[in-house]
């Protein structure tokens, strides 16, 4: 029969270095712990178990190792493996300014059979196409070109890889993707000059049938009135057709809101010279 | 693990330098978020994990962005209760995750390395799973100018990362 040796406990000074009694990770042991814990479902009428002999404790995971004195001490020792981050980029506009490529990893740690975690490989490649050296018809290109992957509210381009078994070979796949992209949208192949009006990003005004109209319906006025023959460039470059050009461009680009309503009534009224109606 | 740098005890008149400390030449690459999603099914350890994870933080210089905890998820299952027949009588359980997000700003290679180690070493056994997601800031290099300007006549694209 073992002699009973009263606990460590009793021994322990009140100001003692909790990190020499708990220097790692450990099971709960009672007779170390100079805390009278109680765990437990309580007995009828009764307090929950003491400490001495509860699997309770000794189930739970316990923190008694990193104590914040301890957690002082680990850090302090490992400032020295830490590097400044450059003071210069201290916003994100900066960060964004002299690094615009933003890439996405997650790495998963668990516990289990396995270390490895498949969904690990997946890699997001984020770019503002502002920073890119395109001009405008490059843009328009790679914007078909990479239809859903870009949001036209943030100017951002997201490619997400994970096709390839390895992190490193998506992400050298991503940039690949982005490096075609960019060198194929400043291409102009043949085929691209039969674009029609239906692929038009944006509304143009010149020869479109707005146009036709308006400078038809006005020569047809000048006609009638006998006017000297108007070229249609004098036309053009009135202060009346010009304002119902940027009406309409305003309305079909933007969308129809009640300043664009009214800046297109405007300028029709003043294109037809019609300032009797309300 | 702070009895291991015995080359640490110097007098501190003399700069220190730590003998396991070593420099290299390669450039650090930056991480501009570092999202650590903490998982388990016990709040009270989640709750000391945090608290340990944000004093490390704050005591290396990393600046904590914000300390959220997402709402907890609960995954049940209803299944029979006997072995056979019986189909009236079922059991139900359930299991919830609780969840802690930190999220850090501004970190570099070896700052990030060095914190994730200390934190991910110190991980409860089996009750909290940590999901971490980094984002890194990269300078475009080859696609700075088209490459047609500078190959004439080359048909195919000499694209590579």
């Amino acid at each position: 029969m073992k002699l009973h040796t009263p606990p460590r406990t009793e021994r322990m000074a009140v100001d003692q270095d909790w990190s020499s009694v708990y220097p790692t990770a450990a099971a709960f042991k009672p007779a170390s712990v100079p805390l009278p814990i109680r765990m437990g479902y309580p007995v009828k009428r009764g307090v929950p178990p003491p400490k001495e002999g509860n699997l309770e404790l000794i189930k739970i995971p316990n923190f008694l190792h990193l104590t914040p004195p301890a957690i002082k001490k680990h850090c302090a020792a490992l400032k020295d493996f830490c590097t400044e981050w450059p003071s210069a980029l201290d916003s994100d506009e900066k960060c964004e300014q002299h690094f615009p490529i933003e890439i996405e990893t997650v790495d998963y740690v668990s516990a289990g059979t396995s270390i490895r975690n498949p969904k690990a490989r997946v890699v997001t490649l984020r770019v503002k196409l502002s920073h890119l050296n395109l001009d405008d018809h490059a843009k328009k290109k790679l914007i078909k070109l990479v239809g859903e992957r870009y949001c036209k509210d943030t100017d951002m381009l997201t490619i997400t890889t994970d096709r390839c078994p390895l992190r490193r070979q998506n992400y050298d796949y991503s940039i690949h993707l982005l490096t075609v992209l960019y060198h194929e949208s400043w291409k102009t192949e043949m085929w691209e000059s039969e674009k029609t009006e239906e692929d038009m990003e944006e509304y143009i005004w010149e020869n479109s049938c707005s146009q036709k109209n308006a400078l038809d319906t006005l020569l047809r006025i000048k006609a009638s009135e006998n006017v000297s023959n108007v070229t249609k460039e004098e036309l053009l470059a009135s202060e009346v057709v010009k304002n119902y050009r940027n009406s309409v461009i305003a309305l079909k680009n933007e969308g129809e809101t009640e300043n664009n309503m009214s800046q297109y009534k405007e300028s029709v009224k003043k294109l037809l010279n019609i300032q009797a109606l309300p | 693990m702070g009895a291991r740098l015995t080359g640490s005890h110097v007098d501190t008149q003399e700069p220190k330098t730590n003998p396991l400390v070593s420099i290299s030449d390669e450039p650090e690459t930056l991480y501009k978020r570092l999202s650590l999603l903490v998982k388990g099914h016990d709040k009270a350890v989640l709750d000391s994990y945090e608290y340990f994870a944000v004093l490390a933080a704050e005591e290396l210089g990393i600046s904590v962005e914000k300390v959220y905890k997402p709402p907890k998820t609960i995954e049940r299952l209803t299944l029979l209760k006997s072995v056979h027949i019986y189909k009236k009588h079922r059991v139900q359980y359930e299991m919830r995750t609780h969840y802690v997000c930190l999220e850090l700003k501004y970190l570099t290679s070896s700052t990030a390395a060095v914190y994730l180690e200390y934190v991910q070493r110190n991980l409860p056994e089996g009750v909290a799973m940590e999901v971490k997601k980094t984002k890194i800031e990269k300078i475009p290099e080859h696609i700075r100018e088209p490459v047609w300007d500078t190959l004439p006549q080359v048909e195919e694209t000499e694209v590579k990362s």
